[in-house]
């Protein structure tokens, strides 16, 4: 019963955590490019479906758009006026230009809003539970779970499906023979930084309603999506897919068996230790990642 | 040639004295205090309160504030040093004790202070006053509660605020109040409704120590600890954290957060339509603006210890005149934290009134002989004096409930100690439809 609750607990945070990392793992996969700014993608996402909410009223559900508008905006900012121009210059260059962007926009941000934590506190579902049975679920969480699983269903549709997606994966797995193609390199960069800030300022939209925004957020789950992108293996879209859910249930269910065998050793306390645990042995063991296929 | 050195010469030292005389005569006008507070990063805003109330102290001790009666407020400077002016340098630790240490290192050698205050950590100000007793330099610690801090034997740490065993104790005086018919508005309660107690505590040193307090408080007042738990207060979900309280089915939850995690294990207990009938913060997150503006009714018959409620100033003046003074500039009311910064400047304004001097030793002297009169706090202390340890043992905690208001809003009522209530006690706590 306690299992079940946190089975299914853990997979409504895990469907979140897979669309927080899916757009780190987009990126990854077709530039082989890290962008520490993710968090931040993901904090501007919080605060616009914040301001909405507060100063026009729109419900934090509704106004889930315009975080998707601001990160797509974000993300093709961040790579047509800096990144593209990053790409001239050696690896650890674009490593140390995305983490300059994180720092940017998280003093940035500072700046413009002030260090306050920030909570939404009216909207359709906030603060509202639904039982089902023994289960509460938290109404934002249930739809946060609900909506992470349809956008993630279709950017793997656009990725599998379409042209332009297909061309983008031909891009991830080799560069220069897609180039050869007459795929447009270029065009798919900015197609993946697209969604990459898309989906990330979603998920940022979605943990609004439940999850407090303030300018250093990014860092708490962006440390989560590193994990997740490289237990499902970096650029693996399945595999984040997978490894999001994975990191998700160990959360959840760890205490639970502390819980069950009377023990407050294996407390929550504990719980983030086994998610990093797992993702370090699969590492040592599998250095692609579940579902990679990268060296 | 020789003429000619020897006019170098003098040219030389004239010019330094040009450039030497400035500070060596402000140096008699101002008094520096390094203060150490977590100016950015989850601790920001708290910070920047701390931060405030600090300067707004400083400013009522150096430039007068005829509204305010107390006779520091008259001073204009510190008057057995010639009306010198207290200037606070305020360094940004970030919560990280390293960066703390570090920092008072560099007020002591760099800035040259006179003495420290902070840190608000408890975890900072351990390494802070570590460095100040290496130096030799006096701090004054005005908000740290971790009980350890003045445990230590330590020379030249001072800490004004009561610390958590203090707080803890008021908690259980509280519940055993309630079984005893002692709390304003509620009937005695039987002991067996009230037998099972669950907490969660932050994890660092401050959590850590009231969770081991409240275990030897509950075996000493005769209650069970069903469920105790320890957590990162930076998690990205507490929804695990919050499933285990509940299901230990306690009466009462108690708790020591910070603000972000107390948001969010509020908010995580009212989505799963959580019960309890006592529930309880360890002041921090608790007792901030921020917490009552963000959570509005849903914390309507949640208590939190403090030391400070904006109610206080119906029966202290003085307390009332800095609040409405702080009020004006920055438009929230003191809250205990940022009322204890305003302690911790006023502390340091007297030790160096009867120091008349900045010298280390005369300053260690007048901490350990200073004696506060409770006419001159804006707390609902009995005065400032420091034991041998250090620990000022005037001080007294308040338990504070929040209580819905007929705008929707919520205020702060005092509910212990029993003979200053302000309100009926809401009990049981009423909980989230």
């Amino acid at each position: 019963m306690l299992i079940a609750d946190a089975l299914l607990q853990g997979i409504l945070m895990g469907l979140l955590f897979a669309l927080v990392s899916l757009g780190l793992t987009v990126i990854f996969g077709v530039m082989d490019i890290v962008n520490f700014a993710h968090g931040e993608f993901l904090m501007l996402g919080m605060y616009s479906v914040y301001w909405a909410n507060l100063f026009f009223h729109i419900d934090p559900l509704i106004a889930l758009p315009v975080s998707a508008v601001v990160g797509v905006l974000l993300g093709l900012a961040s790579y047509y006026c800096f990144i593209k121009y990053l790409l001239r210059g050696p690896a650890i260059a674009q490593l140390f230009g995305t983490f300059g962007l994180m720092l940017f926009l998280q003093y940035f941000a500072m700046f413009l809003f002030s260090a306050d934590y920030r909570m939404i506190d009216k909207g359709l579902l906030v603060g509202k539970s639904l039982s089902v049975g023994p289960f509460i679920f938290d109404w934002t969480k249930l739809a946060a779970g609900i909506l992470s699983l349809i956008a993630f269903a279709v950017v793997y549709y656009f990725l599998h499906k379409t042209k332009t997606g297909k061309a983008l994966q031909a891009t991830s797995l080799n560069k220069e023979a897609a180039s050869y193609m007459g795929i447009r390199t270029d065009r798919m960069n900015a197609i993946a930084w697209a969604i990459g800030g898309g989906t990330v300022g979603m998920a940022g939209g979605l943990l609004v309603n439940f999850y407090y925004a303030y300018p250093m957020v990014g860092i708490l789950f962006v440390m989560i999506a590193f994990a997740c992108v490289a237990l499902g293996g970096f650029g693996s879209i399945k595999g984040v897919f997978f490894a999001g859910l994975l990191v998700g249930i160990l959360e959840m269910i760890f205490p639970v068996f502390g819980h069950l065998i009377g023990s407050d050793f294996l407390g929550p306390h504990f719980k983030f230790t086994v998610v990093y645990l797992a993702y370090f042995i699969i590492v040592v063991v599998r250095p692609q990642g579940l579902f990679g296929w990268k060296n | 040639m020789k003429i000619r050195n020897a006019a170098v010469l003098s040219l030389v030292l004239f010019l330094s004295l040009l450039i030497a005389s400035p500070a060596a005569f402000s140096a008699e006008k101002e008094i520096k205090i390094g203060v150490l507070y977590p100016l950015s990063g989850a601790l920001a805003t708290i910070g920047r309160d701390l931060q405030r109330a600090a300067e707004l102290t400083a400013d009522i001790i150096n430039d007068k504030a005829p509204g305010v009666d107390i006779p520091m407020a008259q001073w204009g400077g510190i008057p057995s040093l010639g009306g010198a002016k207290i200037k606070l340098i305020f360094k940004d630790h970030r919560g990280e004790p390293d960066r703390g240490a570090d920092l008072a290192k560099s007020l002591i050698l760099d800035d040259k202070v006179v003495g420290l205050m902070g840190a608000y950590n408890s975890a900072v100000t351990k390494t802070v006053s570590a460095v100040a007793e290496r130096y030799g330099i006096p701090m004054i610690n005005d908000s740290s509660t971790s009980p350890d801090l003045t445990e230590r034997g330590f020379k030249w740490f001072w800490r004004t605020t009561p610390h958590d065993n203090y707080f803890n104790r008021d908690l259980f005086e509280l519940l055993k109040g309630l079984t005893e018919g002692k709390v304003k508005g509620v009937k005695a309660v039987p002991k067996k409704d009230l037998q099972n107690l669950a907490y969660a505590c932050e994890n660092t040193e401050w959590g850590s120590s009231v969770a081991k307090s409240i275990e030897g408080y509950a075996k000493e007042y005769g209650f069970t600890i069903t469920k105790g738990l320890l957590y990162n207060a930076n998690a990205p979900d507490l929804t695990s954290e919050a499933k285990a309280l509940v299901a230990a089915k306690p009466a009462a939850m108690l708790f020591a957060a910070y603000l972000s995690d107390s948001l969010l294990m509020i908010r995580t207990l009212k989505g799963m339509k959580a019960q309890t009938k006592f529930f309880w913060g360890q002041d921090a997150g608790f007792e901030m603006a921020d917490f009552a503006k963000t959570l509005g009714a849903d914390i309507n018959g949640v208590l939190t210890r403090t030391v400070f409620i904006d109610k206080i100033t119906r029966v202290k003046k003085v307390a009332g005149q800095v609040n409405a003074l702080y009020k004006k500039k920055y438009g929230d009311d003191l809250t205990g934290a940022t009322a204890r910064s305003v302690v911790g400047v006023q502390a340091w304004a007297y030790v160096l009134n009867k120091a008349a001097s900045t010298d280390p030793k005369a300053i260690q002297k007048a901490c350990n002989e200073i004696n506060i009169p409770a006419n001159d706090l804006v707390m609902p202390w009995a005065g400032v004096k420091f034991d041998a340890k250090g620990q000022n043992v005037l001080g007294r905690g308040l338990i504070g409930q929040y209580q819905k208001t007929a705008d929707g809003k919520v205020s702060l009522e005092i509910v212990y100690p029993f003979d200053l209530a302000t309100a009926n006690f809401i009990y049981p706590f009423p909980g989230w439809k």
